[in-house]
C-alpha cells in the first residue's frame, strides 16, 4: 500500500487552533504542569477484573432492583427503575466526600446512597496507594476518573472502551471548570470538604446533559477536532479582515470566533495566544445549548477555556450577526466590564460584512448540505471522515443511506475504528475490516486519519484506489473545507 | 432553576461494634426491625428525605462498620460529613467508654475546619433493655464537656426517639451547611494575560 502519500489534504505551515494528536495528553491543561508531573510519576493504575470487590457491588446493584420491584423500599430509590437501569450509560460527578453533584439520569438525591458507594470504591482503593481506573463486569464497563476534588464515573454498556470514557468524563470535567474556574473549584473543596457544589452550578446541570448527548453524536469529539463551514477561501479571508478591522484596536481581546451550524467560519486570535479544540468543543456546547441566545440582543457570560486557562476567566459576548443571518460571534476577552465597546465592534462587523457582500456566502453555505459522497463520485463509498492533524480539522460528507437513519450506528463504527487504530497496547496503523454490513477502511499518517465506509462487497484493490481518489478530491477543494489561515488581531 | 435550592447532608454514624447502629437506621428509614444481628461490612448507605423549617433536605446516611477489621476504611468515609453522629449500647459499659476513641478519631480523619463547633449527636440505644449500665446522667456529663453535643435515649427495636433523635441530627448538619458563605464571589478571577504561557503542544511559533 502507499505509505508515502503525498497529498495532505487541509495541511498548512501554521495552524488557527492547536493540533490535536487524538487521545494522547488529552486531559492535560495547560495551567496544570503540577499534576502532568505527578502524574508521570504514579502511573500504575489498577483494573480489576471481576474481582470480589466489583461482585459485592454489582449484587447491591441487583439486590436494589429486586427491591424496587418487589414494592418500593425508599433506600435503594432508582426513580423510575426500569427505564433507570435500562439506560445504557450513566455518567455520575461527585464530590471526594461522596456527595452527588451530577447524575445523566434520574434524580441526584434520590440516587445519593449510590454516590456513597462509588466513594467509598475510589477511595477504599486509594487508601492502598494505588487508583481505580475500571471495573469490567461483564458487559458493563465502569470508568472511575479521580479528578480532585470531584470523582467522575462512567457506567456504560455502550462497547466504548475505557480511553473514549474517560475523554468523556475529561469534557465533563472541563464542562464544570468552564463554569466555575479550576482555581475557584479548588478553593471551595479546601475550605468546605462538604460543600454542595449543585449551589454553584444550579442551570449548568443544562450544559451538562447538552455536552453528553452532543460528544456522543459528533465525530469531532473523539477526533479532537472540529469541522468549517465550506467556504470559498477568499470569503473567509475576507470576513477574518473585517473582524480584524473591527476589533485590532481593542486591548485584551483574545479570541473573535464565528461559528454557523456546529461549523467554524473563522477564528481570529491574538498573537502568541492558541485555542485548543476542545476548548472550542465547549464552546460550540454553549451556543448550541441556549437557545434563549437567538432571541436576545446578545450575552455576556463569564466563561473559562481549561485548555487555554484553567485558573481564570474569559469573558464573552455572544450574538448572532443579524435576523437574516444566523452565525454567531463570540468575542472573548479578559476584561470584565466591555461589553458596550464589544457591541460596538460586533455592529461594526456586521456592515462591514454587508458591505462586502459576505452575508450570502455564509447563508447560502449554512443552507447547503455538504454532497454526500456517491454525488461526489464515489460510487462505492457510503461516508467517510477526514481529519488533517497539523490543523485539527475534519471534513465529513452528508449522511447517506442507509446511515441517514442510523447516525448512531455510523458513529459507533467510527468510534470503533477510531479505538482500533489508538489501542495504547497495538496501536494500528491501517485496518480494511469487512462485515456483512459494510467494509470499514481505516488509515492513520503522521498527517492524516481516514475513515472510509464501503459498501460491504468492495474488493482491496478498488478500495485503495478510492482512497487515492478521494484524498485527490479533498485535496483540490481544501481551500474551501478547510480554514487554512490563521488571522491575528 | 435556580429558585429550589437542594440541599445534601452527609451524615456519618460511629460507634461499637454491635451497638445497633444499622438498626437504628432501619428503623429510621424504613420502620422496621430486626433481632438478627449482621454486622456491616465497610458501610452502607442510605438516603432519606427530611423537611425543616419547610424546607426539604436530602440526608446521605454513611452507616459505618463498627467491627475493628473494618476501621481502616474510615479515613475515607469521615471525608466531607456534615454531621456525626455517635451511637453506644446503654446495657454495655465498654461501648460507652469507647466514644472518646471515635471522636477523636473522627476529629482527626475528618480534619474539619472548625473541630471545636463541629455538630456531633450522641445517642443512648438499646433504652428497651434491662439491666441499664451507663445513666442518662452519666451520658449527659460526658456530652456537657464536648461542647453540649445533643444526647438521646432511643431504642431501634420500639422505634421511642428515633425520629426526634434523626431530626436533631438533620438540624445540626444543616446549620453547619448554613454557614457556608458565599463562596461565589469571594475570589478574583481574571487572568492576567502575560502570566499566560503559550500552551505546550502548539506547534507553530513563527507569528510571535
Ligand atoms: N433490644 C434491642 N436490640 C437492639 C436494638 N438495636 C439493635 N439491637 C440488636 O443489636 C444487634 C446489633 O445491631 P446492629 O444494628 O446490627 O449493630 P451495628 O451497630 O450496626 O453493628 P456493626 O454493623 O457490626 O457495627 C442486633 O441483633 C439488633 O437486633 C435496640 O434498640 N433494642
Ligand atoms: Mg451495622
Amino acid at each position: 500500500m502507499a505509505s508515502n502519500i503525498e497529498v495532505e489534504p487541509g495541511a498548512t505551515k501554521e495552524s488557527v487552533l492547536i493540533p490535536s494528536e487524538c487521545l494522547e495528553n488529552f486531559d492535560h491543561m495547560s495551567s496544570s504542569l503540577e499534576e502532568i508531573k505527578s502524574e508521570n510519576n504514579s502511573s500504575v493504575g489498577s483494573t480489576y477484573e471481576e474481582s470480589n470487590f466489583v461482585n459485592s457491588n454489582t449484587d447491591n446493584f441487583e439486590d436494589a432492583i429486586d427491591k424496587e420491584e418487589n414494592g418500593s423500599t425508599p433506600e435503594y430509590d432508582l426513580g423510575n427503575s426500569t427505564e433507570w437501569t435500562s439506560k445504557n450509560k450513566h455518567i455520575f460527578v461527585l464530590s471526594s466526600a461522596g456527595k452527588p453533584i451530577y447524575s445523566r439520569h434520574g434524580n441526584e438525591d434520590k440516587l445519593a446512597w449510590l454516590f456513597g458507594v462509588m466513594q467509598a470504591l475510589v477511595s477504599n482503593i486509594q487508601s492502598s496507594d494505588d487508583t481505580l481506573k475500571s471495573i469490567h463486569a461483564g458487559d458493563t464497563l465502569f470508568v472511575f476518573m479521580n479528578k480532585k476534588p470531584l470523582i467522575l464515573v462512567a457506567v456504560s454498556k455502550t462497547g466504548e472502551c475505557v480511553n473514549q470514557l474517560t475523554l468523556q468524563l475529561n469534557y465533563v470535567f472541563n464542562q464544570i471548570t468552564s463554569m466555575l474556574t479550576l482555581t475557584r473549584l479548588n478553593k471551595i473543596y479546601e475550605q468546605r470538604q462538604n460543600y454542595d457544589l449543585r449551589r454553584l452550578l444550579a442551570g449548568g446541570e443544562r450544559l451538562i446533559d447538552h455536552l453528553l448527548d452532543f460528544s456522543e453524536k459528533e465525530p469531532a469529539f473523539f477526533l479532537g477536532a472540529v469541522q468549517c463551514l465550506p467556504l470559498a477561501s477568499s470569503v473567509r479571508d475576507s470576513i477574518s479582515s473585517a473582524i480584524i478591522g473591527a476589533c485590532h484596536k481593542i486591548k485584551n481581546l483574545v479570541f473573535a470566533i464565528l461559528l454557523a451550524k456546529n461549523r467554524l467560519i473563522t477564528l481570529v486570535r491574538m498573537k502568541k495566544y492558541y485555542l485548543h479544540p476542545s476548548d472550542l468543543h465547549l464552546i460550540f456546547n454553549l451556543v448550541q445549548s441556549s437557545e434563549s441566545l437567538k432571541y436576545s440582543q446578545h450575552h455576556w457570560t463569564p466563561f473559562c477555556l481549561p485548555r487555554f486557562d484553567a485558573s481564570g476567566f474569559l469573558y464573552a459576548h455572544v450574538s448572532y450577526l443579524a435576523d437574516d443571518c444566523q452565525a454567531c460571534l463570540l468575542l472573548l476577552t479578559v476584561e470584565r466590564d466591555v461589553c458596550d465597546v464589544l457591541s460596538e465592534a460586533k455592529q461594526k462587523i456586521v456592515e462591514k460584512l454587508r458591505r462586502n457582500n459576505c452575508l450570502e456566502p455564509i447563508n447560502e453555505s449554512i443552507a447547503t448540505p455538504e454532497e454526500t459522497a456517491v454525488n461526489a463520485g464515489f460510487a462505492e463509498i457510503r461516508h467517510y471522515l477526514y481529519k488533517c492533524k497539523s490543523t485539527a480539522q475534519f471534513y465529513q460528507p452528508s449522511l447517506a443511506p442507509p446511515y441517514s437513519k442510523e447516525k448512531m450506528r455510523l458513529i459507533e463504527i467510527y468510534k470503533r475504528s477510531n479505538q482500533q487504530l489508538h489501542n495504547t497496547a497495538r496501536p494500528l496503523k491501517l485496518i480494511f475490516e469487512r462485515s456483512a454490513n459494510e467494509a470499514i477502511f481505516s488509515w492513520d499518517t503522521t498527517a492524516f486519519e481516514l475513515y472510509v465506509v464501503f459498501e460491504p462487497l468492495i474488493d482491496i484493490a478498488c478500495a485503495i484506489d478510492f482512497v487515492t481518489k478521494l484524498l485527490n478530491w479533498v485535496k483540490k477543494r481544501e481551500d474551501k473545507l478547510f480554514h487554512l489561515n490563521a488571522p491575528t488581531f | 432553576m435556580a429558585s429550589r435550592k437542594k440541599i445534601l447532608l452527609k451524615v456519618v454514624i460511629l460507634g461499637e461494634s454491635s451497638v445497633g447502629k444499622t438498626s437504628l437506621m432501619n428503623q429510621y428509614v424504613n420502620r422496621k426491625f430486626s433481632n438478627q444481628y449482621k454486622a456491616t461490612i465497610g458501610a452502607d448507605f442510605l438516603t432519606k428525605e427530611v423537611t425543616i423549617d419547610d424546607r426539604t433536605v436530602t440526608m446521605q446516611i454513611w452507616d459505618t462498620a463498627g467491627q475493628e477489621r473494618f476501621q481502616s476504611l474510615g479515613v475515607a468515609f469521615y471525608r466531607g460529613a456534615d454531621c456525626c453522629v455517635l451511637v453506644f449500647d446503654v446495657t454495655a459499659p465498654s461501648t460507652f467508654k469507647s466514644l472518646d476513641s471515635w471522636r477523636d478519631e473522627f476529629l482527626i480523619q475528618a480534619s474539619p475546619r472548625d473541630p471545636e463547633n463541629f455538630p456531633f449527636v450522641l445517642l443512648g440505644n438499646k433504652d428497651d433493655l434491662e439491666p441499664r449500665a451507663i445513666s442518662a446522667k452519666r451520658a449527659q456529663q460526658w456530652c456537657q464537656n464536648k461542647n453540649n453535643m445533643p444526647y438521646f435515649e432511643t431504642s431501634a427495636k420500639s422505634g421511642s426517639n428515633v425520629e426526634q433523635a434523626f431530626l436533631a441530627i438533620a438540624k445540626n448538619a444543616l446549620a453547619q451547611q448554613n454557614s457556608t458563605v458565599d463562596l461565589y464571589n469571594e475570589f478574583p478571577d481574571q487572568i492576567k494575560l502575560t502570566n499566560t504561557q503559550k500552551p505546550s503542544g502548539s506547534g507553530d511559533s513563527c507569528s510571535c
